[in-house]
């Protein structure tokens, strides 16, 4: 976004909002142009606004104009008690809105997909049912009448026009704050994948309670001024659907998670609404423009103007710059011993305590009438590669979700170092230490590998969700990690342009960002080609080296001998056997029970 | 007696609430879309069915299979013309996409009709049946028992028909069901058009019952929005119970506090959305997602 504004187009947005800001200076006594543009310049601020949930992490809200009305609301209320005019009050309309955009929003990003979407109409409909309802502090369905400023007849709309301003503005430059911060990178990880984020240390619902509340802030401020220049309030306009969804429409033909895309949505929206009241004489047709509008452009401009523009600029300019292919031998080969700081996992620090550094006891977890994991205890020691393996339906992703925290065992205790994390988030482990890699790799496609690796998050606090997207020592690490893993030369790629093996390696070096104490490896060697294998192999034994923790969940049981010093076999949801590589591969019990009674153990490594 | 009375109307009005929140839970089940039109083609119907009622006086009821197959063809067509493109691209455009459906039907019927209210008002229109204190208006007594009939046989052609089985197939898995032969997209296409088809007969039941208005579709949609999501979304059974229970809460609403009367639409889509999901009927389904 920095580098954008290096660029020559990067100034034009600014240059276009410095001709608006000059628009009542041009044309003096121009009170219909004002209040169109007032109409674009509040279209634009929402728009703005909810594209900070909505846009960056993906959670569609069809009721945000619930907080412009909680805005108009709060400045009517407050103004009238304290006999001020509302529009001072844009504060107080910004802070109400934001504290009941973390009430509510605590409770609805519980939700996701369609659920969030029909749960913030009916938010939508219970405030204004509310609004009609509460007579007393609202006026019911009549509202409440505010009175003009007291220099409204003298300057006109002019003073609103420069408020708007300021207010577009203010929110021009919130959306470019978190989307350079670390915030808005954990949101658009969010949009991406949910789980995935989580499980590299994003705090996935302080982030998205966080994006919410900071995109009602905007609205509330607005309403509390808007309320006064429409000079009423009542619960039909300040809470209604259609204006919902012209807010979304804006941000959509802006282009949804860019930073100007809203902005010039609310104005083309905002131009068009006006359009087609004025040449439909009425709002009975202006709805069925709307409709038409929503449908065209949902249909054949999904991703919005700028991203399609920007699209289609690079495709062009890309025409004369062939893509490297990238050798996959060149990763297998490389081993450059880089400085091992930026590996290190955090074992120093914990505290020592007991043989194992993760253990599980008693473990069960049923799915219905089904057992899956039906009293487990293993333990995972200190720096050790540990193996867990069993046959198909043993129970082993069931085990390994419930020390990772995508489950909540039915009973029993997992502990890390010592400390009970049983009901730990997954986010709370990843900051104690804890990462994982997935069978079938969930790499956040579209973004490069080196954004991929500087995703992940050591703690959640304040100051990390607030500081630059690229500052700090997390770029630096990110490379040397890189180096470390052969996978240097991918720096720029997009993740989805990897092979599957590429991924899974690069999986593993964004684990590696959070310093890890243990990295439970599910599945590592499935889909990839024995090269890769091999490489995969040298990389976890030198982590190992350096004081890594391993458990690997595995069906290539060659590879589990070969590399893990201690093996635990799963059957039937209980623990059949533990012990050595030699032991287990002599087990007759484990041959019977994995491989069937005529099987052998000394297939061929890869 | 007014509970007995307030009571069995609320049966019947619960009897249309199931009878019209079927089709939306069933086109979720099957394509994973909410449907947030399916208000409009009610509403939509409606208007058609006081159109042709004014121009020639026919009973309004035995507009319901021309209704039904009408709204279904244009179901189909705006399935296949565009939301079969929309589906890929996840549930927040396709409920933009139909919300887009539901304004520009709105838009034709404010700009066609106008924005007064209609009614339809055959001759048992004011005429009822009594119980003893029980008093039974013909229109909600005939609407009630049409709704629970074509329920009951949307059901059955569901559980039991092969064409109801590939649909229930293609609601579970739709990767399976295209191995064993079943087209996902004529699937798809086909539990559309029927849930369209249930809102055309809807429409005629609404007509008669009601006085339509275009923007009335918003009041349809809320209401059936929190029966699917109270019985669970994808469930016709519950939401034929949820219909049941939302509807006596309402009618008791009216008839005491009728202020309040949509908060329980409003607040159990809030409350079950938020502590359970699935609603009361509908499955969990394992996910291996954090």
């Amino acid at each position: 976004m920095i580098e954008k504004l290096k660029t020559p187009q990067g100034y034009i947005p600014l240059a276009l909002l410095g001709v608006l800001a000059l628009i009542p200076v041009i044309l003096p006594d121009s009170q219909y142009e004002e209040s169109v543009l007032i109409a674009c310049m509040l279209l634009a601020i929402m728009a703005s606004g909810w594209n900070l949930i909505s846009g960056l992490a993906g959670y569609v809200s069809l009721g945000h104009t619930v907080y412009l009305g909680i805005g108009m609301y709060t400045g009517a209320i407050a103004g009238k008690n304290w006999e001020i005019d509302p529009m001072y009050l844009m504060p107080l309309g910004g802070l109400v809105s934001a504290v009941v955009a973390i009430l509510i929003g605590s409770i609805v990003l519980r939700a996701r997909s369609h659920a969030f979407v029909i749960i913030t109409i009916a938010a939508l409909w219970t405030i204004q049912l509310i609004a009609q309802i509460a007579k007393p502090f609202t006026g019911g369905a009549d509202g409440i009448v505010i009175k003009p400023p007291s220099w409204a007849n003298e300057l006109g709309t002019t003073p609103y026009f420069y408020i708007f301003f300021g207010i577009l503005c203010l929110t021009i430059l919130l959306a470019r704050f978190v989307m350079n911060s670390r915030l808005g990178a954990g949101l658009v990880a969010i949009r991406n994948d949910e789980g995935k984020a989580a499980s590299i240390g994003i705090n996935t619902t302080v982030y998205k309670v966080t994006a919410y509340a900071l995109s009602a802030v905007p609205f509330g401020v607005a309403g509390a001024v808007y309320g006064q220049y429409l000079s009423f309030v009542n619960p039909l306009g300040a809470f209604n659907i259609l204006a919902s969804v012209i807010l979304v429409l804006a941000a959509l033909v802006g282009g949804r998670g860019t930073l100007w895309g809203p902005v010039i949505g609310g104005f083309i929206v905002g131009f068009a609404n006006e359009f087609s009241t004025v040449v439909a004489s009425g709002a009975a047709a202006r709805v069925l423009v709307l409709g038409l509008v929503l449908v065209v452009v949902v249909m054949f401009l999904p991703a919005g103007l700028l991203p399609t523009v920007r699209e289609w600029l690079k495709k062009r300019r890309e025409k004369s710059t062939a893509v490297n292919f990238i050798d996959q031998t060149s990763i297998a080969t490389a081993t450059e011993r880089v400085d091992t700081t930026a590996i290190q996992s955090r074992v120093i620090q914990d505290r020592l305590e007991g043989k194992y550094l993760l253990e599980v006891k008693d473990v069960v977890k049923t799915f219905g009438g089904v057992r899956a994991v039906d009293g487990v205890s293993l333990g995972i020691e200190r720096g050790s590669i540990t193996g867990l393996i069993g046959p198909n339906g043993s129970g082993k992703t069931t085990l390994f979700n419930c020390m990772t925290g995508i489950y909540t065992p039915d009973s029993g205790v997992v502990t890390l170092s010592g400390r009970d994390i049983t009901t730990n988030r997954v986010w709370t482990r990843a900051h104690k230490g804890l990462g994982r890699t997935f069978q079938i790799t969930r790499l956040f496609k579209s973004m490069t590998v080196l954004d991929n690796l500087v995703a992940p998050l050591e703690r959640t606090s304040p100051q990390e969700m607030v500081a630059g997207r690229y500052s700090g020592e997390e770029v630096a690490r990110a490379r040397e990690i890189l180096a470390f893993m052969g996978l240097q030369d991918f720096e720029k790629q997009e993740a989805r342009a990897l092979s599957f093996g590429q991924q899974k390696l690069v999986e593993l070096a964004q684990v590696l960002m959070l310093r890890p104490s243990i990295v439970l490896l599910d599945e590592p060697a499935s889909g990839i080609n024995p090269t890769l294998i091999g490489k995969l192999s040298n990389v976890i034994r030198s982590l190992n080296e350096q004081g890594t923790t391993f458990l690997i969940v595995e069906h290539n049981i060659p590879l589990v001998l070969s590399l893990c010093s201690t093996v635990h076999v799963l059957a039937g949801g209980q623990v059949l056997t533990s012990g050595t590589p030699d032991e287990i591969r002599n087990d007759p019990l484990v041959i019977e029970a994995y491989l069937g009674p005529d099987a052998s153990l000394e297939a061929p490594v890869d | 007696m007014l509970i007995l009375q307030v009571l069995v109307y609320a049966v019947l009005i619960g009897g249309i609430y199931a009878l019209l929140a079927s089709g939306v839970t069933l086109i979720f089940g099957v394509l994973d879309v909410v449907n947030v039109a399916q208000g409009a083609f009610l509403v939509f119907s409606a208007y058609l069915t006081w159109q042709v009622w004014v121009v020639t006086g026919w009973e309004p009821l035995l507009l319901i299979p021309v209704m039904g197959a009408l709204m279904g063809a244009i179901g189909w067509a705006i399935y296949r013309g565009l939301l079969v493109r929309v589906v890929p691209q996840g549930p927040g455009m396709t409920v933009l996409l139909m919300f887009g459906v539901a304004l520009i039907l709105e838009g034709i019927l404010n700009v066609v009709f106008g924005t007064t209210f209609k009614s339809v008002t055959p001759d048992y229109f004011t005429s009822s049946l009594k119980f003893g204190s029980v008093v039974l208006p013909y229109p909600q007594l005939l609407s009630g028992i049409i709704a629970f009939l074509v329920l009951v046989g949307l059901w059955a052609y569901l559980r039991f028909s092969w064409a109801g089985k590939a649909l229930r197939a293609s609601a579970q898995n739709a990767d399976g069901a295209a191995l064993v032969g079943i087209s996902a997209k004529k699937a798809a296409g086909y539990a559309f058009a029927l849930g369209a088809a249930v809102a055309g007969i809807g429409g005629v039941l609404l007509a008669i019952m009601y006085p339509i208005f275009p923007a009335t579709h918003y009041e349809w949609i809320a209401r059936l929005l929190g029966v699917v999501v109270l019985g669970g979304f994808g469930s016709i059974p519950g939401a034929a119970i949820a219909a049941l229970l939302l509807g006596t809460m309402e009618a008791f609403a009216t008839t005491f506090i009728p202020q309040w009367a949509p908060i329980f639409f409003y607040g159990t889509i809030l409350l079950i959305l938020v502590f359970r999901p699935q609603g009361i009927m509908g499955v969990k389904t394992r996910e291996d997602v954090a």
